[in-house]
């Protein structure tokens, strides 16, 4: 469960806080209870992202369960620029910063993809591995790495299937895709959620903060 | 959850993907009528035209718009001296002036709002607000020639604006008999509004040539300043858009709400603004020596 302390300047109550999941959620299941939350600028917008679990048709894998803190998520294969298929099990062994980004092109999502581009070597020293993921497809990534000469790897979420797999919230009821970064550890544990819409560079800060202390 | 990704769009998403990644999007003027459909970026080809060196009358205020202002100084008074009336009979005036107060930083809101529609959307074929569109994209490559055109000549589009808003609404608040507050709030929104276009090239002005009383209104920050409004006329121009006092353009950026309201205009109905993507060389600032230097050649 995301908690967050709302700051009491009527201020600062737009400004957005470290997301922050609490300890370890019991195993993924079902449930009609779990609801998404988005930090958006601090206030919590709560949206049931779940569809009826009475009506749901069978599914191979479980689509219930947010990804939080401590959990192990569930593996994807994903195309990257180039199309290849790319794994989230290919960085077993070493940390990965996953961060989800709304779309290609957008201002928001051009400064943290160039803020990542220019810590990269920070995230190499503490033997990092970044990887942003949008439902753009490889051609739109390719271009866009091409253009502002990203370094890593941008993987196409086709559908958005991961993206909902994960939780990751949306912002504004339901309009935009949420920025939402994960910094999974060597043995492929979460160990940080940040949530942060209308201040990407702040994912840089605070990834390179928690992977200081892994 | 959240709408599709643009890419996901059932309808022609290959059309899209290849005006997304093409060229980025830039203004057009026309010099003819464009037959574009107005819901998607309009790539008219261009020709900017600079009045103010190629037809210096057309800054000069026909009758015809000096009869617009003059009625749509009408329509602003009219409210005010029913405002003021009223206001008289019942003996308070502190409700009035703060609806007046009300209505002048509604306005400042207003014409962000309005600014950053038509900086970022639509072009010349875009219906009734197809010219206005052209003009503002006009005014970024040329932002002194505001300060050439006469005061009618200027003001005229707003004035019509406020003549066809105010009528209705003050028939409206006859009707109910409404107070002097709510008269003094449409007399000062809508006087703001129209003369917002008058602030806007006091903005432009240089220093020296500004009335004196205005300027200190500038520097007291009641009206925009030209520190203020400089800061819009920078690529890619999406900062600042308000100019009736600039009060709100602090708030507006720090809190990116016209880029929350681009963005989900963006994943809604992936029409990208032009202020995400640099203006084309050609339509780059030109400074008003540089202007008449080419001219001359």
């Amino acid at each position: 469960m995301a908690c967050t302390s709302l700051p009491k300047h009527p201020l600062t109550l737009l400004r957005a806080p470290i997301n922050k999941s609490s300890p370890p959620s019991p195993p993924a299941f079902p449930s009609l209870s779990n609801a998404s939350h988005s930090q958006f600028f601090g206030i919590k917008l709560s949206a049931s992202s779940l569809p009826n679990p009475s009506h749901s048709p069978k599914r191979s894998m479980l689509v219930f369960a947010k990804v939080s803190e401590g959990n192990v998520p569930p593996s994807f294969t994903l195309k990257d620029q180039d199309g290849k298929n790319v794994s989230l099990s290919k960085f077993k062994g070493k940390p990965v910063v996953l961060y989800f980004y709304p779309a290609d092109e957008t201002p928001g999502c051009t400064k943290q993809a160039c803020a990542f581009r220019d810590s990269y070597e920070k995230f190499k020293k503490a033997g990092a591995e970044v990887v942003g993921i949008s439902g753009d497809d490889p051609s739109s990534h390719k271009a866009f790495a091409k253009k502002y000469r990203l370094p890593f790897t941008l993987l196409s979420d086709d559908g958005n299937k991961v993206r909902k797999q994960w939780g990751v919230p949306s912002d504004l009821f339901g309009t935009l895709p949420g920025r939402q970064t994960y910094v999974i550890d060597k043995n492929g544990v979460v160990r940080l959620v940040y949530n942060n819409q209308f201040q990407p560079e702040k994912h840089v800060d605070e990834t390179l903060k928690l992977l200081q202390t892994l | 959850m959240y709408t599709l990704t643009p890419h996901s769009l059932s309808t022609a998403p290959d059309a899209f993907r290849l005006r997304r990644r093409s060229r980025p999007c830039r203004a057009a003027i026309a010099t003819r009528p464009s037959t574009t459909s107005p819901h998607h970026t309009d790539d008219t080809p261009m020709k900017p035209t600079n009045v103010a060196i190629d037809d210096p009358t057309s800054l000069r205020s026909t009758w015809s718009q000096k009869a617009w202002v003059a009625s749509g100084f009408v329509s602003i008074l009219t409210p005010l001296a029913k405002s003021a009336v009223a206001a008289a009979d019942s003996g308070s005036v502190f409700e009035p002036l703060l609806a007046a107060y009300a209505g002048y930083v509604l306005a400042d809101l207003a014409s962000g709002v309005f600014h950053w529609a038509v900086d970022n959307y639509g072009g010349p074929s875009t219906p009734v607000f197809g010219s206005q569109i052209e003009a503002f994209q006009g005014h970024h490559r040329w932002p002194w020639t505001i300060t050439r055109r006469e005061f009618a000549n200027n003001l005229h589009p707003l004035a019509r604006a406020v003549i066809f808003s105010v009528l209705p609404i003050e028939a409206l608040l006859d009707v109910t008999e409404a107070g002097a507050a709510a008269h003094a709030f449409v007399g000062t929104c809508a006087g703001c509004v129209m003369l917002s276009q008058q602030f806007h090239a006091w903005a432009h002005e240089k220093a020296r040539r500004v009335p004196r009383a205005v300027a200190a209104l500038q520097a007291a920050g009641v009206l925009v300043s030209r520190q203020m409004h400089g800061a819009h006329h920078r690529p890619p121009y999406n900062i600042n858009y308000c100019i009736v006092s600039g009060a709100w353009n602090g708030v507006l950026d720090e809190y990116k709400v016209f880029e929350a309201m681009e963005m989900i205009l963006f994943f809604r109905f992936a029409v990208r603004p032009r202020s995400w993507s640099e203006p084309r060389p050609e339509w780059r600032e030109e400074e008003e020596e540089e202007a008449e230097e080419a001219a001359a050649l």
